[in-house]
């Protein structure tokens, strides 16, 4: 009785243990993990780029059906140009290649790199927004904080510096939760500029 | 796939083809429909008993049995909604227009949006559900099988009204 309470005992701190050092470090994550994981966050981030910049690999005129290499605005006598599928095919030729690309780095520069890209591309269209409100605000002319390029430089250092400060535990622990803020943050920017549909 | 179109009109009319290619979009998008819904349900209202009514059932199911035959499922669904979508911008959207319908066109502009994320995380979703389950990331396991019910059911949705304004029976 005595030794199979010692047993338990044993399985309890052994379970204890095993408990502890699981909330230090995640479970591995092999590399068609890492390609999956990496693939669902770029895609999804391009995707939204491309769209907002409007830069589909290939444009598709489907009332002639007609295909044109890159963004081709519509002709006359062609219909409607078609550009998703400009995009996905953009979209998924570089998530492959930013997937591959991601199970040759060490993990610790991975996390960092997606935390880089990923707050790099919501800084700076928030900056630009806010530039653009702020500038239409101020009484003094401040047209030039709607540079394209002055909301991209802070972008990129704000990037750098979260993805550089952050610690080693945040930027792996925040890893796989950008399979969830990425598609919340993406469908909000690409809801957002539907709302002309919305607002006839 | 204007190869294979030329091929069937030789012996049905264009109007057919469009017309059936939407229908078994519309069976596919149904038995997916099924699926993420159970799993949804499994996932979020667990019950580990598996004997009582047809709900608790369906709760005390295994969530991770869904997993392929929705990939298997999602995957066709929404290749066969973008041959249909080359239909769709010429032969819908353009009256949707001239009658105003904008929440319509808007809506399923989203619906590109919605689909296309899912499928971009079909292979995370994959990957996490296969066996052995952890418990580390159970979180985010939950998540994808929400977020794919999710587009699925808005998916379904939208595309049902485009149907109605000029589809299958419409």
């Amino acid at each position: 009785m005595t030794q199979t309470l010692d047993i338990h005992q044993d399985v309890s701190r052994l379970g204890r243990a095993q408990a502890a050092s699981s909330s230090a470090a995640p479970a591995a994550i092999s590399k068609s993990g890492v390609f999956a994981i990496t693939f669902g966050i770029t895609f999804m981030v391009l995707y939204t780029v491309l769209e907002q910049l409007n830069w589909p690999l290939f444009t598709y005129h489907p009332a002639v059906g007609k295909l044109d290499f890159w963004m081709q605005r519509p002709r006359s006598g062609e219909g409607p140009p078609m550009y998703w599928f400009g995009w996905l095919a953009l979209s998924g030729i570089g998530a492959v290649t930013v997937s591959f690309v991601a199970t040759l780095l060490p993990r610790p520069w991975l996390y960092r790199a997606t935390v880089f890209c990923c707050v790099l591309a919501a800084l700076w269209p928030a900056l630009l927004v806010a530039a653009a409100f702020i500038a239409d605000r101020v009484s003094f002319d401040a047209e030039f904080l709607k540079s394209i390029w002055l909301a991209g430089a802070l972008a990129l250092a704000g990037a750098a510096a979260i993805s550089f400060y952050g610690s080693a535990q945040w930027v792996q622990r925040l890893w796989v939760k950008w399979l969830w803020l990425v598609p919340v943050g993406g469908l909000a920017v690409l809801g957002y500029s539907l709302k002309s549909f919305f607002l006839r | 796939m204007e190869a294979i179109s030329d091929f069937v009109f030789d012996y049905i009319s264009v109007r057919t083809f469009w017309r059936t290619l939407l229908f078994v979009h519309f069976v596919l998008a149904v038995a997916l429909l099924a699926l993420v819904t159970l799993q949804t349900v499994a996932v979020l209202m667990p019950a580990k008993q598996t004997a009582g009514n047809f709900i608790t059932r369906v709760r005390a199911t295994s969530a991770a049995s869904y997993v392929t035959p929705i990939v298997f499922l999602y995957v066709p669904t929404f290749l066969l909604g973008a041959w249909v979508y080359l239909k769709y911008r010429t032969y819908v959207r353009i009256p949707m227009e001239q009658f105003g319908h904008w929440w319509t066109v808007g809506s399923f502009e989203f619906k590109e949006h919605i689909v296309t994320m899912g499928v971009a995380l079909l292979p995370a979703y994959w990957y996490f559900w296969r066996q052995p389950l952890t418990e580390e990331y159970a979180a985010i396991r939950k998540w994808l099988a929400v977020f794919l019910a999710i587009s699925v059911w808005y998916a379904f949705l939208v595309g049902h009204v485009a149907n109605d304004f000029r589809g299958v029976g419409s």
